[in-house]
C-alpha cells in the first residue's frame, strides 16, 4: 500500500516536473510585415519550420501587419517564409528563438516582378494579371505614345495579338477600322464596343473625342468570355480605355508637345505629258481603226475620219501635236503632286494633377492640329479632361470625370469619283495647268478643251480643293460621375451616372464659278447645312462583394444598367442660288429638308462570380441579359453567359522551383456575346412616301401616297458570337512573358436580307439566319528590362493567325454577290468576300489567235487572252477562279525599346501577309487601257502596241471601241493585287536630361525626342494605300477611297514639373 | 448623409427601371402597325396603290408589251437589245431568267399587297362620308382583280393572297393556287366592287363602276361565260357614261385625256414633280431615230399597217409612219421636256373595247343583229362602212380583225389569241408567212414563273416545258 502511493507520488511529481520543464521552454515570437514603402501588409502567409524537424506552423498577418507564433521551442532555430500575392517570397533562415516573449521580426517585402501583378481592367472591375483567365490584351498609354499622333486606334496598330487596325483613309479625323479576331458579321455593324472609364460609347463614335495623351492603359477584351459582361454589344470585341489619374499627392504638371510635318507614303505614279500624248493618240487611233480595219487607217486625218463615220472618241485630240513632235518646254503638270502637299502636325498637352489624403484631381488641356495631305484639308481639336476623386468619409467616395472637346474640320469626300479631288486627279491631263499665268486658278480648261473629242471632262482639282467649302465642327462632352459606398466589410455599392452629349454642324457650299464633272463653269451653285445632335445617358448600379476565407478568394458582382440615346439630325439643301455672294444656304431660294430622328434604349442585368482557390485554381462565371428597343417584340431580351477556368500549375508543389520557367498558367474559356448593331427600327415595317414611287396624279395634279416598303419581323434579334478559347501563359526568367491562345468563334443568327416569296409584297426580309466561323491563333512575347551590359532592352512581339468560313446562309441560299463588277462573292463553305476573276494570259496580237483561242464575246485584237479554266471552249463566269480575300492570313507586330544611359531608341514594325485588294479604280480607269483616264507608269510601260511596244502584255489602249470583253476582264487577276506590307510604324530617338542638369530647377523630368511615323513601307502594292477597304464586309477589299496615309517626321518633348 | 444617399439611389433606380422604354417607334417615319388609323392615312395608302400601277413592271412599260409582242400585231426592232427581254417573247425563246417577267411578277404582287393592306384595315377607319369609304373599297378590289386577271392569263396558276403580310416567312411552302380559284376571287372582287363604286368621279383617273363592269365582262368573256358577260357589257352601254368619240384623233390626245371614251387609264403627267410622274414608254416603243434614246420595242408590224383601208381614219392616227416609212404607235404622244417623261396615259379599258366585246358576246350567243350593230358602231366611227359579214364564223373573224385594228398598242392581241384558242395556229402561220423558222409549241401559251422565285421557294413549280 505505501509502495503504491510512493509510485503515484513519483508519477505525479514527474509529470509536474516535466510540465515545469516544458513551460520553461516555450517561446513566443511577434513580427510585422511591411512593404518596401512602409505599408502594413495584411494577409501575408507566414510559415515557420523548426530546423531539423518536419513540423510546420502557419500564421497570417492581421490588419496591422502583425503575426504571432506562441508555441515555439526556446533555444531552437527556425526558418521563416513569407509569401504574399504580388510580392517576392521572403525567407529568414536559422532564426534563434529565445526564451520568453521578446522575440520579434520585422520584415520588408519587395513587390514581385511587375508584369504578373499588373492590374488589368476587365470590365466592371480589375484583376491581377496572373489571375486573368479570359483573353485580354493590355497596352499602356506610354507604349502608344511612341506613335506621335492623337488617335488611339492608329496608335494601337501592331501592339497586341489578335487586333488588326486597318487605316483605310488617311484623312485627318477618319476612324480606322478595328478588327478583333477576324470578321464576325456580314451585314450588321462591325465596330467593337469602346468603353471609356466605364462609359460605353455608341457605335460609330468618332475616335477624335478621346485625347490619347490622357490614356493610362487600353485593355482589349478579345473573347466573348471576357467581353460577355458587356452582353449584346460585345460580339466584335470590347476596348476598355482607362484615363490617367493623379499618381501622388504632390502637385505635378506634365507637358507633352510635338511638332512635325507629314508627306505622302504611297507608290502611285502616273506618266508625264509626252508619254500621255502617245497613250491618248494610240487609244483613239486604235478605237478608230478597230471598228473597220479594212477601210480605216491610222493616217486618216480628222476630216476623213468624220467622213468615214467616226464617233467623237475616235478623233485625234486636237492639241496633242506639239507633244507628239516632242517639242521642249510644253506644259507638263503632275496633278498628283499639285493636289497633295507637305502638311504640318502639332500637339500640345498640359496635364495638372495633385491632391491630398482625401481628394485627388487630374486635369488636362490639349490642342491638336493635323493638316491633311490634300490641300486645304485638315483638323483642329481643343479638348480637356477634368477629373476629381474625393473621399467623403471612410466609407464613401465620390468622383467625376468630364471630357469636353471641340473639333473643327475642313473635309473632303474621297470616294474615288470624278467630283472629288483625288478621283479627279487621275483623269486630269498633264497638258493643263492648275493656275493661269497671272496666278489665278484655271477653271474648266480641260472640260472646254476636251469637249470636241469627248475626252475626260474633269474640273481642276486644285480649284475644287480651294473653292469648295465643306466645314464640319463637332462639340462633344462625355463623362461620368460615380459614388462608391462601403455597406459592410467587403461589400461595396457603386452608382454611376454617365452622359454623352454632342452637337455637330456641317456647312457645305459649292460655288457657281467652278465646274464639276462634265459641267463647265459657270454652273448652278449648291449649298447644304446639317445640324445634328446626340444625347446619351447611362445609369448603373453595381454591388461588389469580395471575401477571402482561408484559401478561398471570392469576388462577386451584381449590377443593373440603363442606357438611352436620342439622335436628331436636320439636313437642309438649298437650290436656286442666284450668286456666290453668300457662300452658304442663306443664298438659296428653294430648300429641301431631310429630317431624321432616332432613339434606342437598353436595359441590362449583370452578374459575375470570380473564385480563386489557394491562388492556384481560378474559375469564373458571368452572365448578362440585355433588353434592347432594337430587337423585335418576340426576342427583346438577350442572354449572354460565360464560364472560365484557369490553373497556375507553376505554383503546384510538384512543379520544380527553378529560375527558367517562373510562372505557368493554362486557361480555358467559353462564352457568348452579341452584336446589336442592326439599326434602331429593323424589326418594324416602315411606311414611307411623298416620293415618286408613292405619288400619283389625278389628271395633272399630284397626290402624295404612303406605303410600307419593309416587312415587319417581330423575331429580329442580335447576332450571337459563341466561342471557346484555350490559352497558356508562361513567364521565363521572371522577365519574359509568353502567351499563346487558340480560339474558335461561331457567329450565328447572322443578320441577312433573305429573299422571300414575292407574293408577300416584298422581295427580302431582314432576318437572323446564317452562321460564320472564325478560328485562329494569337501568340505574344513580351520582355522587359533585359540587360546587355549597360543597354536595357524591352521588347513586345506578337503574331496572329485567323481564318474565317461561312457555315450557312439563308435556306437554299449558297452565295451573296457584291462589288462593283459583281466579283466579290461570299459562298457557303468558303471565306467571306472572296475575290473571283478571270485568269489573264497575254494579249491577242494576231488574227490567228483570235480565230483559234476561246474568247469572250466581242473580243478584238489588242484585248486580253483569258484562260479557259474548265476547258469547255467558251469563256464565261464559269472560268472565274477564286483569288484570295482582304482578310490576311496573319498579321504581326514587333516593338522594341533600347535604353542606354540617358538615351532611348524605340521602334516598331508591323506587317500583314496574305491580303489581297481589288483595285477598282485601276480596273476601270488607270490600268484598263480605255484611253479615258491617266494611266499608271506600270500600265504604260507594259501595254501592248504593235508598233510602240510589241512585247507588252497588258491590253492595247482603245478608246472609241472599248469592247464588252475588256469590260468583263475588270474582274481578273490583273486588278487583284497583293496588298501585303511590312512597315516601320514608328521610330523614336529620345534623350532624358540628366538629373544633374535639371535638379536646379523645378523640373523633375525632361525628355526630348525625334521620331518618325510610317518611315518606310515594303510592299508591292501600287495604289495609294494597301489598307484601303470599304466599311461593308461583303465588299471587303474593294479599294475605291483613295486618301493616302502619311509619313511624318516629328520633334517633341515631355516635361514634368 | 446616409439618408440622402439612399434617397438618391432609390430615385435613380425607379426613374430608370422602365421596361416600356424597350418599345421604340421611329420618330420621323411612320410604322405600319400604327398607320392606317385615320381617313387621311387610308387615302395616302390608296394613292400609293394606284402609284404602284405606274411602275415599269406594270403599266409604266412592260405589261402592254407582254400582251402584244408575242402576237402578230407588234414586234421588236432589235431582238437582242436590252438583254433580249422583249425579243425573247417576240421570237418564242423566253427563259425563266427573263428580266421583264421578273419585274412584272414582283410589281404585280407589290400592288396586290398594297390593296390587301388597305382592305384589311379600312373597315375600322371612320370616314366623313360613307360613300367615299365604299368607293375606296371598290377601287382597291378593282385594282386587285385587274392584277390577278393579268397574272392568271399570262402565267396560269399563281399564288393567291388577299391578306396583309404579318410574317414574311408565312408564304414559304404555299406554292401556286389553281386558275379556277384565282378566277373565283377575281369575280368576287369585281362583283363586290360594282356594288359600291360610284358612277362618276370628280378625281380624274379614279376607278368608277363602269370600269369594274367592263373588266368583269372581259373576265366572263375570257371564261366563255357569254351570258354573264352580256349582262355586264350591256350595263356599261346602258349607263350612257361613255361614248365613242367622233374623231379618233381625239381619243389619245394629250389635251383630251380622260375623255368619255376612256373607262380606266393609268395616269401619267409630263413635267410634274421634277419629271417623276411621266412614263418611259414612248421612248422605249419608238423606232430608232424618232426620239433620243429610242429602242424600237413593241413596234406595230407593217402587215398590220397595211390592213388598214386607205379610208380608215385610224390609219395614221393609231399607227403612223415615220419619215423613213416605219410604222410606229401614234397613240402615245411625244414628250416635250425629257424623252423619258412621257405624259400619255396608258389606257386599260375603253368604250370601243366594250363594244367589240359586246359584239363578240352577242355573236357567240347567236344574236347576229346585235353583234353587227355593235361592231358597226366602231367601224362607222372609223369612217368605214358596215361589216359585210352575216354568218357567225365570218362575223367572228371580222370582229377579231376589228379588235386588232382598233386596239393595237393597248396590249390585247396576244391575250385575245389565248382566250380564243387560236394562238398556236395563228402564230405558226404568221412565222411561215414571214419566212422565219420559228414554231410555237403549247408551252409558250404560258410565260415561265420567274426563276428567282423558284430559287427562293422550290414549292413553286415551274410551268411545263421551261426548265
Amino acid at each position: 500500500m505505501v509502495n503504491q502511493l510512493k509510485l503515484l507520488l513519483l508519477l505525479v511529481s514527474f509529470c509536474c516536473v516535466t510540465q515545469i520543464v516544458q513551460a520553461q521552454q516555450l517561446a513566443q515570437i511577434k513580427g510585422s510585415v511591411l512593404s518596401e514603402t512602409g505599408e502594413l501588409l495584411k494577409g501575408v502567409s507566414v510559415t515557420t519550420i523548426q530546423v531539423g524537424s518536419k513540423e510546420k506552423l502557419v500564421a497570417t498577418t492581421n490588419e496591422k501587419g502583425l503575426f504571432v507564433f506562441s508555441n515555439l521551442k526556446a533555444g531552437s532555430n527556425y526558418n521563416f517564409t513569407f509569401t504574399y500575392v504580388g510580392y517576392q517570397d521572403y525567407s529568414v533562415n536559422n532564426f534563434l528563438v529565445n526564451n520568453g516573449e521578446n522575440n520579434s521580426l520585422l520584415v520588408r517585402m519587395k513587390a514581385a516582378s511587375s508584369s504578373l501583378s499588373d492590374v488589368v481592367v476587365v470590365g466592371y472591375g480589375t484583376q491581377q494579371k496572373r489571375f486573368v483567365t479570359g483573353s485580354v490584351a493590355k497596352v499602356s498609354g506610354q507604349d502608344i505614345a511612341n506613335f506621335s499622333g492623337n488617335n488611339f486606334a492608329q496608335q494601337l496598330s501592331g501592339r497586341a495579338a489578335g487586333i488588326q487596325i486597318n487605316e483605310s483613309s488617311g484623312q485627318p479625323g477618319s476612324n480606322a477600322q478595328i478588327v478583333i479576331r477576324g470578321i464576325g458579321t456580314l451585314t450588321a455593324g462591325r465596330n467593337p464596343l469602346i468603353v471609356v472609364d466605364g462609359f460605353p460609347l455608341t457605335e460609330g463614335t468618332s475616335f477624335n473625342i478621346i485625347n490619347s495623351n490622357d490614356i493610362e492603359s487600353i485593355e482589349v477584351l478579345k473573347d466573348p468570355a471576357s467581353a460577355s459582361i458587356y452582353g449584346s454589344r460585345a460580339a466584335n470585341g470590347v476596348i476598355l480605355i482607362t484615363t490617367k489619374k493623379s499618381k501622388s499627392e504632390k502637385f505635378s504638371v506634365s507637358v507633352d508637345a510635338f511638332t512635325g510635318f507629314q508627306k505622302r507614303a504611297d507608290n502611285v505614279k502616273y506618266i508625264d505629258a509626252y508619254d500621255a500624248a502617245t497613250y491618248f493618240t494610240e487609244a483613239r487611233d486604235w478605237g478608230y481603226v478597230s471598228k473597220n480595219p479594212a477601210n480605216r487607217s491610222v493616217t486618216d486625218d480628222r476630216a476623213t475620219r468624220i467622213a468615214k463615220g467616226a464617233s467623237l472618241r475616235e478623233l485625234p485630240l486636237n492639241y496633242l501635236t506639239p507633244y507628239l513632235n516632242k517639242e521642249a518646254g510644253l506644259v507638263n503638270t503632275n496633278w498628283v503632286d499639285e493636289i497633295f502637299r507637305q502638311a504640318p502636325i502639332n500637339n500640345i498637352n498640359v496635364a495638372l494633377s495633385g491632391g491630398n489624403n482625401k481628394t485627388n484631381y487630374y486635369t488636362s488641356f490639349n490642342y491638336f492640329n493635323q493638316e491633311g495631305l490634300l490641300l486645304n484639308n485638315g483638323l483642329k481639336r481643343f479638348s480637356s479632361t477634368i477629373k476629381l476623386n474625393t473621399k467623403l468619409s471612410d466609407k464613401a467616395e465620390f468622383g467625376i470625370t468630364l471630357n469636353p472637346s471641340y473639333t473643327s474640320q475642313r473635309f473632303f469626300n474621297t470616294n474615288g469619283g470624278f467630283n472629288e479631288p483625288i478621283g479627279a486627279a487621275l483623269a486630269m491631263y498633264p497638258f493643263f495647268k492648275p493656275y493661269n499665268n497671272d496666278g489665278s486658278l484655271a477653271i474648266s480648261q480641260q472640260i472646254v478643251a476636251n469637249t470636241p473629242e469627248d475626252g475626260a471632262l474633269t474640273e481642276n482639282p486644285v480649284a475644287t480643293l480651294k473653292l469648295i467649302k465643306d466645314n464640319r465642327s463637332f462639340f462633344r462632352l462625355f463623362g461620368n460621375a460615380y459614388m462608391n459606398y462601403t455597406l459592410a466589410n467587403g461589400l461595396k455599392y457603386k452608382l454611376t451616372i454617365g452622359g454623352d452629349f454632342g452637337q455637330s454642324f456641317f456647312d457645305f457650299y459649292n460655288p457657281s464659278n467652278i465646274g464639276a464633272y462634265r459641267i463647265p463653269a459657270p454652273k448652278p451653285a449648291s449649298a447644304s447645312e446639317t445640324n445634328a445632335s446626340i444625347t446619351n445617358y447611362l445609369v448603373e448600379h453595381t454591388l461588389t462583394y469580395s471575401k477571402k476565407v482561408k484559401k478561398h478568394d471570392f469576388n462577386l458582382l451584381a449590377g443593373y444598367s440603363y442606357q438611352k440615346e436620342n439622335n436628331f439630325s436636320t439636313a437642309v439643301t438649298g437650290d436656286n442660288i442666284a450668286d456666290d455672294n453668300v457662300s452658304n444656304i442663306g443664298g438659296a431660294s428653294t430648300f429641301s429638308v431631310n429630317p431624321s430622328r432616332d432613339k434606342w434604349v437598353q436595359l441590362s442585368y449583370l452578374a459575375r462570380l470570380q473564385y480563386i482557390f489557394d491562388e492556384k485554381y481560378i474559375a469564373s462565371f458571368a452572365y448578362r441579359t440585355d433588353g434592347s428597343s432594337r430587337f423585335g417584340d418576340n426576342n427583346k431580351w438577350g442572354k449572354f453567359p460565360s464560364v472560365t477556368a484557369g490553373w497556375i500549375f507553376s505554383k503546384e508543389a510538384f512543379f520544380p522551383k527553378q529560375s527558367i520557367l517562373t510562372f505557368g498558367k493554362v486557361r480555358a474559356t467559353w462564352g457568348r456575346s452579341g452584336n446589336n448593331q442592326i439599326g434602331s427600327y429593323g424589326s418594324l415595317a416602315i411606311v414611307t412616301g411623298g416620293n415618286a414611287a408613292n405619288n400619283y396624279v389625278w389628271g395633272n395634279s399630284v397626290a402624295a401616297g404612303f406605303s410600307a416598303n419593309t416587312t415587319p419581323n417581330p423575331n429580329l434579334s442580335w447576332e450571337t458570337n459563341t466561342s471557346y478559347n484555350i490559352g497558356i501563359d508562361l513567364q521565363l526568367f521572371k522577365k519574359v512573358d509568353i502567351t499563346a491562345e487558340y480560339y474558335k468563334a461561331t457567329t450565328s443568327n447572322l443578320l441577312l436580307n433573305v429573299p422571300i416569296p414575292q407574293q408577300s409584297g416584298y422581295t427580302t426580309a431582314l432576318q437572323n439566319i446564317g452562321e460564320l466561323q472564325n478560328k485562329g491563333l494569337d501568340i505574344g512575347v513580351a520582355a522587359s528590362k533585359i540587360n546587355f551590359g549597360s543597354i536595357q532592352w524591352n521588347v513586345n512581339a506578337n503574331i496572329s493567325f485567323n481564318q474565317n468560313k461561312v457555315l450557312s446562309l439563308a435556306p437554299g441560299q449558297t452565295q451573296i454577290i457584291a462589288g462593283s463588277v459583281a466579283n466579290i462573292i461570299t459562298k457557303v463553305g468558303s471565306q467571306v468576300a472572296e475575290f473571283y476573276g478571270y485568269e489573264v494570259n497575254g494579249v491577242f496580237k494576231t488574227q490567228e489567235q483570235l480565230n483559234t483561242l476561246p474568247k469572250l464575246p466581242g473580243t478584238l485584237l489588242g484585248d486580253l487572252i483569258v484562260k479557259d479554266i474548265n476547258g469547255d471552249g467558251v469563256i464565261d463566269t464559269k472560268d472565274w477562279v477564286p483569288m484570295g480575300a482582304y482578310a490576311p492570313k496573319f498579321t504581326y507586330g514587333f516593338s522594341n525599346t533600347f535604353s542606354y544611359k540617358n538615351f532611348q531608341v524605340t521602334f516598331s514594325l508591323i506587317g500583314v501577309e496574305g491580303r489581297k485588294v481589288f483595285e477598282s479604280n485601276f480596273a476601270t480607269r488607270e490600268e484598263s487601257g480605255e484611253g479615258f483616264a491617266m494611266p499608271t507608269k506600270y500600265y504604260f510601260d507594259n501595254r501592248y502596241h504593235p508598233v510602240n511596244n510589241p512585247n507588252g502584255f497588258l491590253g492595247q489602249p482603245n478608246y472609241g471601241n472599248f469592247s464588252a470583253a475588256r469590260r468583263a476582264v475588270r474582274a481578273s487577276n490583273l486588278f487583284i493585287f497583293d496588298a501585303d506590307f511590312l512597315r516601320l510604324r514608328d521610330l523614336q530617338l529620345a534623350y532624358n536630361m540628366p538629373s544633374s542638369i535639371i535638379s536646379k530647377s523645378k523640373i523633375t523630368n525632361l525628355r526630348v525626342y525625334v521620331g518618325a511615323n510610317n518611315l518606310f513601307t515594303i510592299t508591292k502594292y501600287r495604289g495609294y494605300n494597301p489598307e484601303a477597304t470599304p466599311s461593308s464586309v461583303l465588299s471587303n477589299g474593294q479599294s475605291t477611297s483613295n486618301y493616302p496615309i502619311a509619313r511624318s517626321i516629328i520633334v517633341g518633348c515631355n516635361i514634368t514639373l | 448623409m446616409k439618408k440622402i444617399f439612399y434617397a438618391v439611389t432609390t430615385l435613380t433606380f425607379f426613374v430608370t427601371a422602365c421596361t416600356k422604354d424597350l418599345e421604340q417607334l421611329p420618330v420621323t417615319d411612320k410604322e405600319l402597325s400604327k398607320f392606317l388609323t385615320s381617313e387621311i392615312e387610308v387615302e395616302e395608302y390608296v394613292v400609293s396603290t394606284y402609284a404602284s400601277l405606274q411602275v415599269n413592271g406594270l403599266y409604266g412599260l412592260y405589261l402592254p408589251a407582254m400582251g402584244e409582242i408575242p402576237s402578230d400585231n407588234t414586234f421588236d426592232e432589235v431582238p437582242a437589245n436590252d438583254g433580249a427581254i422583249y425579243g425573247d417573247l417576240d421570237e418564242f425563246k423566253t427563259i425563266a431568267q427573263n428580266g421583264m417577267i421578273a419585274d412584272n411578277w414582283r410589281a404585280s404582287y407589290v400592288t396586290i399587297q398594297r390593296s390587301n393592306v388597305v382592305l384589311s384595315r379600312i373597315e375600322n377607319v371612320p370616314f366623313r362620308v360613307a360613300a367615299t369609304k365604299n368607293a375606296r373599297i371598290g377601287e382597291m378590289k378593282f385594282i386587285r382583280a385587274l392584277i390577278y386577271f393579268n397574272l392568271v392569263q399570262l402565267y396560269g396558276d399563281v399564288p393567291l393572297t388577299i391578306n396583309e403580310t404579318k410574317d414574311p416567312n408565312f408564304y414559304f411552302g404555299k406554292g401556286r393556287q389553281p386558275v379556277a380559284e384565282v378566277y373565283n376571287q377575281i369575280i368576287k372582287d369585281l362583283t363586290e366592287a360594282i356594288q359600291v363604286l360610284p358612277a362618276t368621279t370628280t378625281q380624274v383617273g379614279r376607278v368608277v363602276k363602269t370600269a369594274a363592269q367592263s373588266l368583269l365582262g372581259k373576265v366572263y368573256l375570257t371564261q366563255k361565260k357569254y351570258a354573264d358577260a352580256k349582262i355586264q357589257l350591256d350595263a356599261v352601254v346602258a349607263s350612257n357614261t361613255h361614248i365613242l368619240l367622233p374623231s379618233v384623233a381625239d381619243i389619245f390626245s394629250l389635251t383630251n385625256e380622260n375623255n368619255r371614251e376612256i373607262i380606266f387609264a393609268v395616269q401619267f403627267a409630263s413635267g410634274v414633280n421634277s419629271n417623276t410622274e411621266g412614263s418611259i414608254m414612248y421612248q422605249q416603243f419608238a423606232p430608232t431615230g424618232l426620239i433620243s434614246g429610242a429602242k424600237g420595242h413593241n413596234l406595230p408590224t407593217r402587215e398590220l399597217y397595211n390592213k388598214y383601208m386607205l379610208t380608215d381614219t385610224r390609219r395614221g392616227n393609231y399607227v403612223a409612219l415615220t419619215s423613213g416609212n416605219v410604222p410606229f404607235n401614234n397613240k402615245l404622244k411625244r414628250p416635250t421636256i425629257a424623252p423619258t417623261d412621257g405624259g400619255s396615259d396608258v389606257v386599260v379599258l375603253r368604250f370601243a373595247d366594250v363594244l367589240l366585246m359586246q359584239a363578240e358576246v352577242e355573236n357567240e350567243l347567236g344574236n347576229t343583229i346585235a353583234a353587227q350593230a355593235a361592231i358597226n358602231k366602231v367601224r362607222n366611227r372609223a369612217g368605214l362602212a358596215n361589216t359585210g359579214a352575216t354568218l357567225q364564223p365570218d362575223l367572228a373573224t371580222a370582229i377579231e380583225l376589228e379588235r386588232r385594228l382598233e386596239l393595237v398598242g393597248e396590249g390585247y392581241r396576244w391575250l385575245d389569241l389565248l382566250r380564243t384558242g387560236k394562238a398556236i395556229a395563228t402564230m405558226n402561220a404568221w412565222f411561215i408567212s414571214q419566212g422565219r423558222p420559228i414554231t410555237v409549241t403549247p408551252k409558250f401559251l404560258l410565260l415561265p414563273i420567274p426563276q428567282n422565285q423558284i430559287d427562293t421557294d422550290p414549292t413553286i413549280k415551274q410551268n411545263a416545258g421551261y426548265n
